[in-house]
């Protein structure tokens, strides 16, 4: 053996396959679908999506017992990956959201004709790999982690391919991810080059890894080649969280996904893709010495984000397209945290970003788990006209669709305000005055479309169009079963709760 | 000598793959993809990346442009129902057109590199042996991944393509 074999060998013994066990468990209880589909009787098969629900909540206990984990703070798989705490609570963020994406999945499913064993299974692998991703420190493990999750959401995207819509969400989604894909690809390479030079200070044959790759960064400042490299690493990242100009994909590729597909789109993706620039601009991330680069485009993308997503949604009438848009607007403002974040002055900034996260997280799944039940077998097809007089037939959704709308709106007793809250005031910490009156301005246009909703529930009865007065009267709606309704519960007092008392919780997230 | 084969390489790399977006002929422009990537494999062999060339050429060139055929002959397309770029705005191709020329001029007038000798340079994945060592063991758990990656698309596929009872396909 040559000694770079021996050494490559070592590196074996690095493989600690126990510190990633809640991924592991994840896909083999994906894999377990698989083979429970072939082997039960088809009378059985109902029960498959239950093996996969079982399964994620068995992970996210074990993950919570475990959340102090023995391997906080260190570099596994040969420095693939590091485990933080950061880490550990997206851990348990993306596990949240897949429960919830399988539990609004059985009642999205059972209105088509599709198979209904790889919808979970596909779930299942994209959250482990939106796991991983959250704690990767390489580029390769970054990449290959993020192109699992993409792949996954083409299928998703695309899955009910009996609509039209479906099927071109699933393309556009497609053509843009491969777009965003290549950008990111071709930063990557192009810092992986540039650090790799020999005749540069700092150069460093492990480019690849965030490390590494930092001391080669602070040792060249205003490198140019690094710096065209860190913007378009940063552009394919924008791509994923539909910020502004890259938002272009978001409506079209909403409305047409299944209303759970939308509902992980929305929440789960885009919190990937700020785990990853938390880990990439933070203070302390890979960008942290090109922060006269990465802050001020940070923050040009942020306010137009913003206001694009907020102005875009007001015209909307599909609710799907809706909060879509304003799920843009959402990116802007975690933008705006991500931005207090990569300066020094604002401490609790990162806390900020995860506490906004999970307020998101409860808030739209709680409105994507009444738009699911109120949707026909038409699933792009969801107006604000259907929530008309909802208030009156089902009470219960339309005072859950009013508690993850107004947390959505940041109303004040409600989580959804905590978070913006937290958010505004690091902000505020580090000095991104401007941003700030921009991110208000944003809030009051924001409060117009919401409401606009909630009165549509609320205050309005459902009238026939003047000029086709025999146009078939909304989509009926789906009665709520149990599993679901507790979610859709726990979701709105979550939302309550957090916004009533944020303390343990915000010190958890704060004090990493 | 391997300066000017990489010049070589590099323009016909370029020619070929505007050859891949201009071509009306879908044929044609996949045939274009065949020799942009001859071309790249030409750039890493100047390079002296020889198993990234022999990668190259075997699984791109050789697999995966000839499903492109196959895909291409099966749906039996035609290759002039494509906008032609004359229907851009003008605006667009103004901004762009400034777009690629600041980027070329900002290129050369600020990337210069000191030029680094081709021996301090790590040639890592150039020998066979260790790259197959370092899949195993250094970035298993991408390997891993990866295997993962591969299988939901199948799955992907079975699910978007196959014909189940009691689906009514749209037409």
């Amino acid at each position: 053996m040559t000694p770079e074999l021996v050494k490559v060998a070592a590196a074996a013994s690095d493989n600690t396959w126990a510190a990633i066990f809640p991924e592991l468990m994840l896909a083999c209880v994906a894999l377990l679908l698989l083979v429970a589909e072939i082997v039960l009787p088809k009378k059985f098969h109902e029960l498959i999506p239950s093996i996969a629900i079982a399964g994620i909540v068995g992970t996210f206990i074990g993950l919570l017992i475990n959340f102090q984990s023995a391997w906080l703070g260190a570099y596994t798989f040969s420095g693939l990956l590091h485990h933080t705490m950061g880490g550990q609570i997206m851990r348990a963020f993306f596990l949240l959201a897949a429960l919830l994406v399988c539990l609004l999945g059985r009642v999205s499913l059972a209105k088509q004709a599709m198979p209904r064993i790889e919808f979970f299974h596909l779930v299942l692998i994209i959250t482990a790999a939106m796991m991983l991703l959250a704690q990767s420190a390489h580029f390769v493990m970054l990449f290959v982690a993020l192109e699992t999750v993409t792949i996954g959401f083409y299928i998703l995207v695309s899955y009910f391919r009996t609509s039209a819509a479906s099927l071109e969400a699933g393309l556009k989604y497609l053509v843009m991810g491969a777009l965003s894909s290549g950008m990111l690809l071709f930063g990557i390479v192009l810092l992986y080059g540039i650090a790799g030079n020999p005749a540069l200070k700092a150069h460093t044959a492990e480019s690849m890894n965030f490390g590494s790759l930092a001391i080669f960064l602070a040792a060249n400042p205003h490198q140019f080649l690094a710096s065209i490299g860190i913007v378009l690493v940063l552009a394919g990242v924008a791509f994923k969280i539909g910020a502004f100009p890259f938002q272009i994909w978001i409506p079209d590729v909403y409305q047409g996904a299944p209303t759970p597909v939308t509902a992980f789109l929305a929440v789960a993706s885009k919190a990937a893709g700020f785990a990853v620039l938390l880990a990439l601009a933070g203070k302390d991330g890979v960008f942290a010495s090109y922060g006269w680069l990465v802050t001020p485009v940070l923050t040009v993308l942020a306010a137009a984000t913003i206001l694009f997503g907020n102005v875009a949604a007001l015209t909307q009438h599909n609710v799907k397209r809706l909060i879509g848009l304003s799920g843009v607007s959402h990116a802007g403002f975690l933008l705006l945290g991500v931005i207090a974040a990569s300066s020094p002055l604002a401490a609790m900034a990162t806390g900020a970003v995860y506490f906004y996260l999970f307020a998101y997280l409860f808030a739209s799944f709680a409105v994507f788990g009444v738009m699911t039940h109120l949707a026909g077998a038409d699933d792009s097809d969801q107006d604000l006209d259907h929530y008309t007089g909802l208030a009156k037939e089902s009470p219960f959704l339309a005072a859950i669709l009013a508690i993850g709308l107004g947390s959505l709106a940041g109303i004040p007793p409600l989580a959804g305000f905590m978070g913006k809250l937290f958010v505004f005031i690091a902000a505020f910490q580090a000095g991104a005055r401007w941003l700030l009156v921009i991110a208000v301005a944003g809030v009051v246009i924001s409060i117009y479309y919401y409401f606009g909703w909630i009165k549509a529930a609320f205050f309005e009865t459902w009238t026939s169009p003047v000029d086709s007065p025999n146009t078939p009267a909304r989509p009926a709606r789906t009665p709520v079963e149990l599993a679901a309704g507790i979610a859709l519960v726990a979701l709105a007092l979550g939302s309550l709760a957090l916004g009533f008392y944020p303390g343990t919780f915000g010190q958890l997230l704060a004090l990493r | 000598m391997a300066q000017l084969l990489f010049n070589l390489f590099a323009v016909f790399t370029l020619v070929t793959a505007a050859g891949v977006v201009l071509n009306k002929n879908v044929v044609n422009a996949a045939m274009c993809l065949l020799l942009t990537l001859v071309g790249v494999a030409g750039l890493f062999v100047a390079l002296n990346a020889y198993l990234l060339a022999f990668i190259l050429l075997l699984v791109y060139a050789g697999a995966v442009v000839a499903l492109f055929l196959f895909i291409i002959m099966l749906l039996d397309t035609k290759g002039d129902q494509r906008p032609g770029l004359k229907h851009l705005s003008l605006i667009a191709r103004a901004i762009a057109l400034a777009l690629v020329a600041g980027g070329v001029v900002s290129f050369f007038v600020r990337s210069r590199l000191p030029e680094p000798s081709l021996g301090a340079t790590p040639a890592l994945g150039a020998e066979l042996k260790l790259y197959a060592y370092q899949l195993f063991t250094t970035y298993l758990l991408p390997v891993q991944v990866i295997g993962f990656l591969l299988l939901i698309a199948m799955l992907g596929v079975i699910v978007l393509s196959k014909k189940f009872d009691g689906l009514e396909d749209i037409k």
